[in-house]
């Protein structure tokens, strides 16, 4: 059986590569561990920001606010979908080099970090509206202002972090740091990617759509 | 044309594409075993969801606030 | 997928080389052991300067007047003391130095999961710690530990240098949370199932989520705070639509989760003690260990009970008033385990064992003072006042701190090689437990009179308890001093130490003092608790750890 089509790490369990692939096995299963922890901690950021936000637009002086009412939603929309659509493309990517076929996961890859950075532009056009045309903004315009660009914000960081990190994967595996076995840090990035992507699925909701 | 009825039309075709593409992958991956494997899913799932709702939102059923400018 | 010594491959076999050179070895160290040692003198380091602060406010409490330092240094003071105590005292010690130096020797591994982050989560530390004592060069924060807006939005430019600082803390709590769950989980020797980790392990296990979780959500409140203080982002203001409110919703997630972030690995610690000295299995060994869970659990549903006088809705007080008199469940549970452990043990006094019974008396005494708070009647009566200065200190030094001393009497001779010398060390006991309670038991009093807490001068008639309060401290604070010249005399001087100096059972304890930096020459095979005294020690694969052979697994 070609090893190129197993399950990660399954060739090394049966001990048919030595002492280095019983070392991989085991630090890809902490490494796995540690970094869904830390997308847990994440995770708990950007919920006691919603909270925040959620709190104090229960509490505050009702809602909507008056003068914020323009929000764009068909062009966020459309965002999202490219958004989405980043995530759908870096899942195949990664089932690409699961099946050892190089040129689909470049295709891919490549996919999903320019869908990334359409989105940040999607994101940057979108301020740069709400500031110059609707005069929103972050420290001006109250909860909204604070609740909208702080979390939408914090996830732009997120996916430009994202996008820069895809890239130093990419490029990491076009020199052959990863192998058909040993690829645990694209399945970070993907964990990762998907994390932003689905973060945005509760922003988007919250902000544009109650 | 409206340009935000294009982007609603573009909201609603991508968003039927990925909804689609994401439960195709989805379905493959249905048996696969491991800790990654599974939040693979979870996150597909979601991503389902997210798409779902994105085209909702495209298609003016979700997504009315702010009232002043829906319809 | 289990670690076992005949896969000399895995993690088990695979040894790091020694690191040479002093940098490497003793300053940016990747060993545990190192880095929990290098958490122990820095958070020490920290204890004196936030003790001399704590000095500070007693000496301008002995007069009615107060007079000693003016009433603005006074608010920076007892803030910076509050913060530093917490953040940079208590918990580095409880989770990074003890759990960094035991945890990865009892669950039998040679290192925990991420050496790298383990160093990068240190070193965070004293920058920050820096950093909070350095807001008092720029107006430090006066709204005390827990800033509250608007007043924390009105204090110096300090305040936004002390959610930095509080910030980074935070995220070494957070990495330090995330290195200890997987190495938990992945790490433990063959055999040594979750049922037969020791005690202190478990306290560990049910502190790690807590620290990765509640500490996100301070980072969060910090973030706005520093948001709002700097770029005007209305979060708390109410005249721009913020909610001050929302401050103590967000902190206070945080920070009662905080409380048993402090005081659980303390409770894993005074399990081990207590056997140890005893001489006797410990009693209800699951029952103990799942009672960490739990009150790690609970800690997350009772934050409101610190906000029943800040407009809470009445329908949300009975519910976390009941929540809030739940966890004495738990800490019940483990109390009268470690009395009916004692029942009948054949109780050796030593410095580190009488430590751990104050431990269970003030503990005790600070928690039931929980429960009466707890209790929206009472404390919508004595909230603000010196009582709850004095529950929590009972909490804190009493628990916290009594722990921190008894952990150290204990572990000292295992990380330093040297014995601590006793009879110094009863002197510190009896100084420390005499101080402790002369300092704390009157401002029961005086906050049941109504002497609010935070303010630089009172009403006369309080005058003589604060002076019996004030002496208290100074008492305690020699005791601290009587430790602090036992640890450096004995670390030169003292006497070397046996591997096993107590009769403890623990794997720790069956290697040599100090660990060699590999710790096991042998990861051992476990098949049992590391309690049952009467029995032969649970361990296969241990004998050669006193001898002189060479290390055994691979090294790479």
């Amino acid at each position: 059986m070609a090893v190129a089509t197993l399950p990660h790490g399954a060739a090394a369990a049966h001990g048919d590569h030595g002492e280095v692939d019983q070392l991989y096995v085991e630090t890809r299963a902490l490494r796995l561990q540690g970094f869904l922890l830390f997308l847990v901690s994440d995770c708990v950021l950007f919920s006691s920001f919603i909270f925040a936000y959620l709190y104090m637009r229960n509490s505050g002086q009702g809602w909507p606010p008056a003068g914020i009412n323009h929000l764009d939603v068909a062009f966020a929309a459309v965002n999202s979908v490219v958004l989405f659509g980043s995530g759908a493309t870096m899942h195949y990517a990664l089932e690409n080099w699961k099946h050892n076929n190089f040129g689909k996961y470049a295709f891919f890859m490549i996919a999903t970090i320019i869908l990334g950075a359409m989105f940040l532009a999607g994101q940057a056009y979108e301020y740069t509206n709400l500031y110059f045309k609707e005069h929103v903004s972050w420290a001006g315009s109250g909860i909204f202002g604070a609740g909208f660009f702080t979390l939408t914000g914090m996830h732009g960081f997120h996916v430009t972090v994202g996008v820069i990190y895809l890239t130093v994967l990419f490029l990491q595996s076009v020199h052959g740091v990863y192998t058909k076995d040993k690829y645990f840090g694209l399945t970070a990035g993907t964990l990762y990617w998907h994390f932003v992507d689905v973060i945005w699925v509760a922003l988007f909701s919250i902000f544009y759509l109650i | 044309m409206d340009i935000s009825n294009i982007e609603r039309i573009i909201a609603i075709a991508g968003g039927i594409i990925v909804a689609i593409v994401s439960a195709i992958a989805l379905k493959n991956d249905w048996k696969t075993p491991g800790l990654d494997n599974q939040i693979f899913k979870l996150m597909l799932a979601l991503l389902f969801i997210g798409a779902v709702i994105a085209l909702l939102a495209g298609a003016h059923v979700l997504g009315n606030f702010p009232a002043a400018k829906g319809a | 997928m289990s670690t076992t010594a005949e896969h000399a491959g895995g993690i088990a076999g695979h040894i790091h080389p020694e690191p040479q050179g002093f940098i490497r070895r003793y300053v940016f160290s990747i060993d545990h052991k190192i880095i929990g040692i290098q958490y122990l003198i820095t958070g020490f380091v920290f204890l004196v300067l936030a003790g001399l602060l704590a000095e500070i406010i007693r000496t301008q409490l002995l007069h009615a007047n107060g007079g000693f330092v003016s009433n603005d240094v006074y608010n920076e003071v007892y803030s910076i003391h509050g913060s530093a105590m917490v953040w940079l005292v208590v918990i580095p010690i409880v989770t990074g130095a003890f759990g960094n130096i035991i945890m990865p020797l009892q669950i039998g591994a040679r290192d925990v999961a991420f050496p790298w982050l383990n160093m990068l989560s240190f070193w965070i530390f004293p920058v920050a710690g820096l950093m909070l004592f350095s807001s008092f060069l720029m107006g430090a924060p006066v709204a005390g530990w827990t800033e509250y807006p608007p007043m924390s939005l009105l204090g110096g430019p300090g305040t936004s240098m002390w959610a930095a600082a509080i910030f980074l803390v935070g995220v070494s709590s957070t990495l330090t949370g995330i290195n200890f769950v997987v190495t938990m989980f992945q790490m433990r020797a063959p055999g040594m199932t979750f049922t037969r980790m020791p005690l202190f392990c478990w306290a560990q296990l049910a502190t790690a989520p807590l620290l990765m979780i509640a500490t996100t959500a301070l980072a969060a409140a910090l973030a706005a705070l520093f948001m709002e203080r700097q770029f005007g982002v209305p979060f708390f203001d109410p005249t721009k639509g913020g909610s001050p409110i929302m401050w103590q919703h967000m902190f206070w997630f945080y920070s009662h989760p905080a409380v048993y972030i402090m005081v659980l690995p303390m409770f894993g610690a005074i399990s081990e003690i207590i056997p140890t000295f005893a001489r006797k299995p410990i009693f209800g060994y699951k029952m103990i260990a799942f009672s960490s869970m739990a009150i790690a659990l609970a800690g997350f549903m009772v934050w409101a009970h610190h906000m029943f006088t800040s407009g809470l809705a009445p329908y949300l007080q009975l519910p976390f008033m009941i929540l809030t008199f739940t966890i004495a469940i738990p800490t019940g549970v483990k109390f009268f385990s470690w009395v009916a452990t004692l029942w009948g043990g054949k109780i050796h006094y030593t410095s580190s064992m009488m430590f751990a019974l104050a431990f269970v008396a003030l503990f005790t005494f600070g928690g039931l003072t929980g429960v009466f708070l707890a209790a929206v009647p009472f404390d919508l009566h004595v909230h603000g006042t010196y009582w709850i200065v004095g529950h929590f200190h009972y909490v804190l030094v009493g628990g916290s701190l009594t722990g921190i001393f008894a952990s150290t009497y204990f572990w000292f001779p295992k990380f330093a090689g040297r014995m601590l010398n006793e009879t110094l060390g009863k002197i510190h006991f009896w100084l420390f437990f005499i101080g402790v309670n002369m300092t704390f038991l009157p401002q029961h009093w005086l906050g049941s009179l109504g002497m609010p807490r935070r303010v630089p001068e009172y009403d006369p008639q309080f005058q003589t308890w604060n002076d019996v309060s004030s002496i208290g401290s100074y008492i305690m604070t020699l005791g601290i001093l009587v430790f602090f010249v036992n640890v450096l005399v004995s670390m030169r001087n003292g006497k070397k130490a046996p591997p096993n100096p107590w009769g403890a059972r623990t794997l720790e304890w069956q290697i040599p003092s100090p660990p060699h930096y590999y710790n096991f020459k042998h990861i051992p095979t476990v098949f049992g608790l590391p309690y049952d005294f009467s029995q032969p020690l649970p361990y296969k694969g241990l004998e050669e750890e006193l001898t002189d052979s060479p290390v055994h697994a691979g090294a790479h």
